[in-house]
């Protein structure tokens, strides 16, 4: 059974997360403010931690960061709408991804598996994202079974995202693994790239979404 | 040179007075020189020629902190002539007799032009001085009224944020305590409407006022137009349900260097819009273009169009055209309005030829024409 804890200053929204959880099988504890947030995190060892941007006292991206100097739990950022440029900082801090409220339960769920599974260390040298399957040993790729040509930086765009799939990658989080060390404007390859791969996987491959002003999100369901 | 260097420190001065303050000056000095050669000549007899040497090199001193380099130098260099020439003995002539007074006059002719020289780059020193004191000053104080902005700024914003957090909590406590509930309940599903409008006025009400008050600050990146396309739908995908979207043009578009997330959010209200006024199951138009780097985006219903004399005021804030349905704030294409101008475009309203209303936003982009792979 897994083990979430939910920081968050709302009482109301803290005893309805905890419902969510408790029918679907968590383990659940609670924290009103940060710096309780870090004591729990140590005394429970969560398996997973839901956490409000916006804390009284100590902040969000500060309880992250205190968190992320011993732990790699998996961390949900839970925010607020017209917060881009806070939500970059927590996923660039550790954060494993974000919902917006007011979010849908069924979305809030389905954020938690995708970024719980990450645990699982990969065993085999294959990643498969919906039809999609990249072979890291050949470096080859195939689509519903049929090769696809890819250019050395699409195998390696692909790889980041398929490799977080269901899960956002911020822009720089791509940049830094793909073009490590290039000083071109990798931003603008970026865009060119990702409009390649897009027309390659068509409408049978996996989506890759835009988050607009975060990165992007590959969808293989 | 020196002249309009020294004498018009602020704002550069007509060129005319100028030179009639450096002539001014010169005929000042030289009347000075007469003036005091004539004194000296009537005390000569009791003092002896050095005097007078000693008052030239004090006027010339005096001179250097008023008026300007080059009517001082040429004061110097003719009160050592008039010295040489009057009180040097043998007078009235330029030749000098004694080998002391021959050391004497090159001094006075050294000391007279460098005192003259020395005085008055002091004072343009000062004056440097003075001109740089006043810029500071300058300075701070626009320092000072841009740190006020700034603090009005953060202060208007943190308001903002705490209004947009008390008002998003309930709803989003609601949204999820539906969630449990189920939607097989019909008051359950009542409720959740309800929510879903209370959340988008709230957003409106919110949104408005950062585009009135110009907190809406503009972000380019480089994007593809299929992404504004797909950000503005993804929020309306139980709206479009009842309107088929014919879209055209986006896949087609280069990279684009804009703000896709405000665009989008325009163009999103605008098919928002479309979907309230356009009888359920006609189809809406939505096609992207670009020439000479603006863009221009469509939006075009098969409603019963805008009434004759509307036009304009449906961009006005809580303008809602007569017979409009109940709900809604009339502030979505306001706010469309608002973000279009943020991004230095517009957004203008016509009825089609063929009937219905038809939307244009535009923009100036840049654009990248990407190679094919």
């Amino acid at each position: 059974m897994s083990k979430a804890l939910i920081i968050d200053d709302e009482t109301q929204m803290r005893r309805l997360l905890r419902m969510v959880l408790e029918t679907r099988g968590h383990e659940v504890c609670e924290a009103a403010d940060g710096q309780l947030g870090l004591q729990e995190a140590a005394f429970h060892r969560p398996d997973v931690v839901l956490l409000d941007l916006g804390l009284p006292g100590l902040s969000g991206i500060e309880v992250l960061k205190r968190l992320r100097e011993w732990s790699d739990v998996p961390v949900l950022i839970l925010s607020v709408r017209d917060q881009e440029a806070v939500k970059v900082e927590a996923l660039e801090a550790g954060a494993d991804d974000y919902v917006t409220k007011p979010f849908g339960t069924a979305e809030l769920l389905a954020r938690l598996n995708v970024i719980q599974r990450r645990r699982f260390t990969r065993q085999s040298p294959q990643i498969t994202a919906g039809a999609l399957v990249l072979d890291l040993l050949h470096h080859e790729a195939t689509l519903e079974d049929a090769p696809l040509k890819l250019t050395p930086t699409e195998f390696a765009l692909i790889k980041v995202l398929a490799e977080h799939a269901g899960r956002i990658v911020t822009q720089n989080q791509i940049i830094r693994q793909v073009w490590a060390g290039q000083s071109s404007d990798a931003s603008e390859g970026l865009r060119v790239h990702i409009n390649h791969l897009r027309k390659k996987l068509g409408e049978t491959g996996p989506k890759i979404v835009n988050e607009p002003g975060i990165g992007y999100r590959l969808e293989a369901e | 040179m020196n002249s309009s260097e020294t004498h018009s420190p602020k704002p550069p001065r007509p060129p005319v007075p100028v030179a009639v303050a450096v002539v001014g000056q010169f005929s000042w000095g030289l009347t000075t020189l007469f003036v005091l050669a004539s004194a000296c000549w009537a005390v000569l007899p009791y003092t002896g020629h050095m005097f007078a040497a000693l008052v030239f090199l004090l006027a010339i001193v005096l001179a250097g902190t008023r008026w300007n380099r080059s009517a001082v130098l040429t004061m110097a260099v003719a009160s050592a002539l008039v010295w040489n020439f009057i009180f040097v003995p043998p007078r009235f002539t330029l030749h000098i007799e004694s080998p002391q007074d021959v050391v004497m006059f090159v001094m006075f002719f050294i000391v007279a032009l460098s005192m003259g020289h020395l005085t008055t780059r002091l004072r343009e020193r000062e004056a440097a001085l003075e001109r740089h004191h006043q810029e500071r000053e300058q300075l701070l104080a626009e320092k000072h009224r841009a740190e006020l902005l700034a603090e009005a700024e953060t202060l208007h914003r943190t308001l903002l944020d705490s209004v947009s957090h008390e008002l998003k909590t309930p709803i989003s406590i609601i949204r999820t305590a539906i969630d449990g509930l189920g939607t097989e309940n019909p008051f359950a599903r009542e409720i959740e409407t309800a929510n879903r409008r209370l959340q988008r006025i709230v957003e409106n009400f919110l949104e408005i006022t950062r585009v009135e008050s110009e907190a809406v600050k503009p972000r380019p990146e480089w994007c593809e137009a299929t992404d504004v396309l797909d950000q503005a739908t993804r929020t309306l995908k139980r709206e479009l349900g009842a309107h088929p979207l014919k879209v055209s043009g986006f896949a087609d578009l280069p990279l684009l260097m804009l703000d896709s997330r405000l665009l989008a959010q325009a163009v999103s209200n605008v098919l928002h819009n479309a979907t309230l006024y356009a009888p359920m199951g006609t189809p809406i138009e939505l096609s992207a273009t670009l020439a000479d780097e603006q863009l221009e985006v469509r939006v075009r219903d098969h409603g019963p169009g805008l009434p004759e004399d509307v036009d304009d005021r449906v961009f006005e804030k809580f303008y809602r055209t007569p017979g409009s349905p109940a709900g809604g704030t009339g502030l979505g294409l306001a706010i469309s309005r608002g973000l279009m101008r943020a991004l230095k475009g517009d957004i203008t309203v016509r009825n089609h030829p063929e009937g219905g209303a038809e939307f244009t936003l535009h923009l100036p982009v840049k654009i990248r024409q990407s190679p094919e792979p």
